[in-house]
């Protein structure tokens, strides 16, 4: 429909029409705009965490003391979580060096670098380029892809959250 | 609005993955679209696999939105990675292996009988309706993926097993259309999309590794089956050119026995230390003997392998036990257990069924790989002797051990004069995700140039026929089988069968008895067998057509002969002509139509 052909429409409607003049007047903010997409209801550092406990244990790991075991039965224990967190590492963030130069060798880092991707340290004075030791490659994520929560509004709302639940309690019956 | 895309879909029995490769660009790459899926109560995470896995929640988890997902409500079920976690703990509720029941003619698949064996309150599902809610769920994930390009309009490509026969094929199709899945899907062989992803891969090279006489054995071992295929290279026209030429039967043995074989294996060690292990952390047992054997089973593996089972409950540190497991036993254990050496004339063991047989899938009694394949290759070759590969594709995430891959070849090879006298097919083999990536290659290449594997039907397909004569009291009247369909009829093509005229009652269903063969590849269509070996046949859904009586028809019978034809998507069918009227009447399967569809 032509825009001209809608002005007339709506004019002749305000005249016509005082609910309608009322609502051209003061038009309601945003009202007939669809929703916007709801927010997940869970922050997703603790569906990371939730993650991280479900396929590699880290939390029953950081939560029981080390004090009455042994290294050998703590070494046990760390080589599977150590393999499933890193898995888990992999899979969400797959992370590799800032930097693919060897650790430990010669770096120079050029006038004009980033200095979020590389830190000085030591001595530093003067204008780049420096030259300096390579002490730490650093890490990147490559991706981000954390899960999402779907879980219902209607359990958000109750008085202790599902969303808050890292890992449901469990009974064997 | 015409296809912008080739989009391949392997239906694992335990893994689905989808792939596509768009139609408008000259050698592009072939790519897996990511599967949104259910992880965890209320969690979606994309991955690249989605286990076909069922979870039927209780009405409590459903309530409480666990299996909510892409907007959809209280749904009262899962499918996928969270699925597949719940298999080990709460059996009772979880379909598996839904492809395995799709092709058991044994029990009627669009019956809500799974899980197999599930108490009354859970809501039970038919194999075919499983199967369509994993289909629904890769369409889900191409639709989230590529929101612009409706997968109905899409060249859409479905993998099923080589051994799957007729009737398995159309249920297969059923619930692909049921998922959205577009009206001109095209079923293609999981072989043959193996080495079409080789295909893809290779390009023009793919000449330099094979010659004319070349015979490929594509051995695909899943997580739950065996499929065997020969593909024979031959040359025509100066070009060379694959064909077909054989497929095993469907057996039911895979890389999960090995890994269950496994687990039992370090449980047995656990047990000496006087551990046992619940269902929890036997997954986890099953997961890290995965692997171990991944690990221990290559070149330079490690000659111990430490497997360590994490102690229950938030006590972990203080509950872990580990039991160290030596290469040569592991070695021993899958080596000798899934691929022992053997002689080509070996068949595999059939235990003599006990009297009292719980109905459930037909798990083979013998594990052993390398038997099934000394009967394929010996039942193959029929009076010529056995068919002898001179190359192998591997295909299956098993065959990441490179002990398993090395046994393999070393049977084969001993069979026929020596190790050296077989060869791995050279050149990338993607071993978990070929088959959807070759099916969207497949796809793409179909209308236009590229090398086609040519084969036609895997099986040939008879209808059963009562003799006439005077029923003898209490004995069986004995069946003749009419060939319908010969060997390697090729798709796009239709024939009358030859012979004599047939009488079928009108007003009334008639039903057929039908058979299929993988191993008699002589008969022509319309030769009528009178006798065969057991083996040689076997029964499948019986078919049905129901010929309306016509206006004034006196006759009770009607002479008619069969027709068929395989269509250019590889759909079978089968329809009897009227020879006096020329009235066409198509016959279906008879499987029972009265399953509830939820």
């Amino acid at each position: 429909m032509s825009r001209l052909g809608l002005a007339f429409r709506a004019f002749l409607r305000v005249l016509r029409d005082p609910a309608f003049a009322e609502q051209v007047a003061h038009p309601a903010q945003g009202e007939a705009l669809p929703a916007p997409p709801k927010q997940p209801s869970r922050s997703d550092a603790l569906t990371l965490l939730s993650v991280l406990q479900q396929e590699a244990r880290l939390v029953d790991f950081l939560k029981e003391s080390l004090s009455s075991y042994d290294d050998a039965q703590i070494g046990a224990t760390v080589r599977d979580v150590h393999r499933d967190c890193g898995a888990v590492l992999e899979r969400l963030f797959a992370l590799r060096p800032v930097d693919s130069r060897a650790e430990g060798g010669e770096a120079e880092v050029p006038a004009g670098f980033d200095a979020s991707r590389i830190r000085l340290s030591g001595n530093v004075t003067g204008s780049p380029p420096f030259r300096g030791k390579l002490r730490h490659a650093g890490w990147e994520a490559t991706r981000c892809q954390i899960p999402e929560w779907s879980g219902s509004e209607d359990a958000a709302r109750l008085a202790r959250p599902a969303c808050w639940v890292v890992a449901p309690a469990e009974v064997e019956v | 609005m015409s296809a912008r895309f080739s989009v391949g879909i392997d239906l694992g029995t335990t893994n689905s993955v989808i792939a596509c490769v768009p139609l408008d660009q000259e050698r592009a790459k072939v790519e897996l679209v990511p599967i949104p899926q259910l992880t965890a109560p209320s969690t979606v995470e994309a991955r690249d696999f989605l286990p076909s896995f069922l979870y039927l929640g209780t009405e409590a988890e459903a309530a409480a939105g666990h299996f909510d997902a892409g907007g959809k409500k209280k749904a009262a079920h899962a499918v996928g990675a969270f699925a597949q976690r719940q298999a080990a703990e709460v059996p009772a509720r979880t379909i598996a292996s839904a492809k395995s029941w799709l092709c058991d003619s044994r029990v009627d698949r669009r019956q809500p009988i799974l899980p197999w064996g599930a108490p009354a309150e859970v809501l039970k599902m038919s194999p075919v309706e499983a199967s369509r809610r994993y289909l629904e769920q890769l369409a889900a994930a191409w639709k989230a993926a590529n929101p612009k390009a409706p997968l109905a309009q899409q060249e859409v490509v479905l993998t099923l097993p080589a051994s799957f026969d007729a009737s398995a094929r159309e249920l297969t199709r059923e619930a692909a259309l049921e998922a959205g899945l577009p009206e001109g899907v095209v079923l293609l062989e999981e072989p043959q999309a193996a080495l079409y992803a080789w295909l893809a891969e290779m390009g023009d090279r793919w000449r330099q590794h094979l010659k004319p006489g070349d015979r490929l054995l594509v051995c695909d071992v899943g997580g739950g089956t065996t499929d065997l295929t020969l593909i024979d290279v031959a040359e025509e026209d100066g070009q060379l050119m694959l064909k077909r030429v054989a497929v095993g039967n469907h057996t039911l043995v895979g890389g999960d026995n090995m890994d269950l074989a496994m687990a039992h294996f370090a449980a047995a060690a656990f047990a000496k230390k006087g551990v046992t292990l619940d269902p929890w952390q036997s997954v986890a047992l099953w997961h890290s003997c995965r692997v171990a054997k991944e690990a221990m089973l290559n070149e330079n593996g490690p000659a111990k392998h430490a497997v360590t089972v994490l102690g229950r409950g938030s006590k972990m540190i203080g509950g872990t036990v580990s039991v160290e497991l030596e290469r040569e036993a592991v070695a021993k254990l899958l080596l000798d257990g899934f691929f022992p050496a053997c002689a080509l004339e070996d068949a595999p063991e059939r235990r003599r069924a006990p009297g009292f047989k719980e109905i459930g899938l037909p798990f083979e009694t013998d594990t052993a790989i390398t038997r099934h394949i000394a009967a394929f290759l010996s039942a193959q070759g029929g009076e010529k002797g056995p068919m002898r590969p001179t190359h192998v594709l591997f295909n299956g995430g098993v065959f990441k051990a490179a002990a398993l891959r090395e046994r393999l070849l070393e049977v084969i090879g001993g069979w026929f004069g020596g190790r050296k006298t077989v060869k791995v097919l050279e050149g990338v083999h993607d071993l978990d995700f070929s088959v959807a990536k070759g099916a969207a290659y497949y796809g793409a290449v179909k209308k236009g140039k590229g090398v086609r594997i040519r084969g036609g039907t895997a099986r040939s397909y008879y209808v059963g026929i009562e003799t006439a004569g005077p029923a003898i009291p209490g004995a069986v009247r004995p069946v003749r089988a009419l060939c319908v369909v010969p060997f390697g009829m090729e798709e796009g093509t239709e024939a009358d069968v030859p012979g004599d005229e047939i009488g079928l009652a009108v007003g009334e269903p008639a039903h057929f008895r039908f058979f299929s063969s993988a191993v008699r590849k002589t008969d022509a269509a319309g030769a009528l067998l009178s006798t065969w070996k057991e083996e040689e046949l076997s029964e499948t859904d019986s078919m049905e057509a129901q010929l309306p009586r016509a206006k004034g028809q006196k006759d009770a019978y009607v002479p008619v002969r069969f027709h068929v034809r395989i269509t250019e998507l590889g759909v079978l069918e089968l329809s009897c002509a009227g020879t006096a009227s020329g009235e066409r009447w198509k016959l279906e399967f008879s499987v029972r139509r009265d399953a509830e569809k939820a």
